[in-house]
Formats: structure tokens, C-alpha cells, sequence
């Protein structure tokens, strides 16, 4: 009979070579890629700009901007001027109008007949 | 920067046999221990850039798996292991009653699923990974008196079942 100590190894020994790795099923792997590439989220494409000509497109950038601001300004400027010679050539018109309507006035009062 | 495909392919394969088998060995269900092995390769995934080498990475994996592994069991709504105290309870027999090896190998992943999780953890541990209880000991944070004790008392259970499951199963063609 064996004594306990020899058995205890015996069964260890046993408790080993029982205990082989067991594989998982067939695609084991193609199923773990699937999820995982499944989970990586999708991110944006970036292009990669050379240095130089990033700088050039900041500078053609803030170029644009600045002319846009001093051409916008410019306009609204020259829509004021516009308006206020507009309300200028209004006044004058209806000062005209006045005077001449005064003038007729004292004409007619004089006894001068225009037209037919 | 994520590793390449080819590259995680190949840390599958070569790594899947020891995943798979400590998630069968404690789970005890093939479904879910597939479902635990993936669930740890795709944790990998996300961890890669943690991992310095081959041997961490093989260190990081077993442990992962066995945690996996038994919060697979917890979830679980069946205990095992309640019917397993039962089942020592009723079966009384001398601790050095001699055990033969034949049919351990065929009843062994059923007589694994009756040891309490401790126990199952630290005998999986160390008998298919071939791990020393200091090593099993470090890798779940627990003390090597511990892991011994666990390992000592599984065995001797094991022994037990064994030796019960060996006489039913000569005692039936009679």
C-alpha cells in the first residue's frame, strides 16, 4: 500500500498531467478580432499638412480676414455717404419746391397768368 | 498608439489554450468560459500599452482570466459548492484511503465544478499552470499561508470525491 506521502505525490502528479490546457473552439480568434475591431471607434482621417505650407494657409488666412474687414468697412462707409447725400438732395429738392411755390404765389397775387 | 492586428492575432494564439482553460476549469461551462476568454482578450486589447513584455502580459492575462472567471461563477445563479459542502458532509471517508488513477483524468473537470471557488482557483492555479503557492499567492493578493491552506484542503477534498467517485464506479457493473 503506499503511504501517504507517495500517494499525495501520486496524485498530484495525476492532478498534473489531467489538468492539460483545453482549447477554446475552432475561430477562437477571428471571433475575439471581430469584437474587437467591432469596439475600436471610428475616428476622423487626418491629413497631415507640411509646416510650410500650413503656414502659408495661416497667413493667405488671416489675409482674407483682414481684407474682408477693411472692404466691409469700406462699404459701410460709402452706404453712410450715400445716405446722408441722399437726405441732403431730398431737403434741397423740397426747399426748391417751397421757394417756387412762393414765387408763384406772389406772381399769381401780382396778376401774372403763366401757361394757357 | 493601439497595437497592429497581425500583432494582436498572434498574442491570441499563442495565449488562448491557457485563457480558455482556466476559464473552463472554473467556470465549468464551456459557453461561458468562452465568453470570459474573449471578454479578457478584448480588456488586452484596451491594456496593451500598460504591458512592458511577454512575460507580463502572460502574468496580466492568467490573472484577468481568473478574476473574469470567478465574477463569471458569481453571477451564476446556481451555487455548486453549497452541493459540494453537502456532499462531504454525507460522505465521511479516511483522508489517506488509497485512490486509483484510473478515470481520474475523465471525472476530474466534474469533481473541480464541486470545489468550493477558493479552493477551485488555487488548485486550477497550480496544477495546470504548474504556478508555486508564493507565485499564486502574489498574483491574488492574498497571503501564502492562505494559498497553501486552500491548496491543502482542495486536494484533500478532490482525494475524497475521487475516492468516492472511483468505488461508485466500480461498484455499479456489479
Amino acid at each position: 500500500m503506499n503511504q501517504p506521502e507517495e500517494l499525495s505525490n501520486e496524485f498530484e502528479q495525476e492532478l498534473t498531467r489531467a489538468m492539460r490546457g483545453v482549447d477554446p473552439a475552432e475561430g477562437f480568434a477571428d471571433r475575439v478580432m471581430a469584437r474587437a475591431q467591432a469596439a475600436v471607434p471610428v475616428r476622423a482621417k487626418v491629413i497631415w499638412i507640411p509646416r510650410r505650407i500650413r503656414m502659408w494657409a495661416g497667413g493667405a488666412i488671416a489675409a482674407t480676414l483682414l481684407a474682408g474687414v477693411f472692404f466691409g468697412e469700406e462699404a459701410h462707409l460709402r452706404h453712410q455717404r450715400e445716405q446722408a447725400a441722399q437726405q441732403q438732395f431730398e431737403l434741397a429738392m423740397r426747399i426748391t419746391d417751397r421757394t417756387l411755390e412762393h414765387v408763384q404765389q406772389q406772381l399769381s397775387d401780382a396778376g401774372v397768368r403763366f401757361g394757357h | 498608439m493601439a497595437i497592429a492586428d497581425d500583432e494582436f492575432r498572434r498574442l491570441i494564439e499563442t495565449h488562448q489554450r491557457m485563457v480558455f482553460s482556466i476559464a473552463m476549469r472554473v467556470t465549468g461551462d464551456p459557453s461561458t468560459a468562452e465568453e470570459v476568454a474573449q471578454d479578457v482578450f478584448l480588456e488586452l486589447h484596451r491594456s496593451i500599452e500598460r504591458l512592458a513584455n511577454a512575460d507580463h502580459i502572460r502574468f496580466w492575462l492568467r490573472r484577468v482570466a481568473v478574476h473574469r472567471s470567478t465574477d463569471a461563477l458569481r453571477r451564476r445563479a446556481h451555487r455548486p459548492e453549497a452541493a459540494a459542502e453537502e456532499w462531504v458532509e454525507d460522505h465521511s471517508l479516511e483522508d489517506d484511503a488509497p485512490i486509483s488513477s484510473t478515470g481520474l483524468q475523465a471525472r476530474l473537470d466534474e469533481l473541480l465544478r464541486a470545489l468550493p471557488e477558493p479552493m477551485r482557483v488555487v488548485v486550477v492555479l497550480r496544477y495546470q499552470e504548474e504556478m508555486l503557492p508564493d507565485e499564486i499567492a502574489r498574483m491574488l493578493g492574498k497571503s501564502a499561508a492562505s494559498v497553501k491552506s486552500h491548496l491543502h484542503h482542495g486536494l484533500k477534498l478532490l482525494r475524497r470525491k475521487a475516492a468516492v467517485t472511483m468505488k461508485e464506479y466500480v461498484r455499479e457493473p456489479a
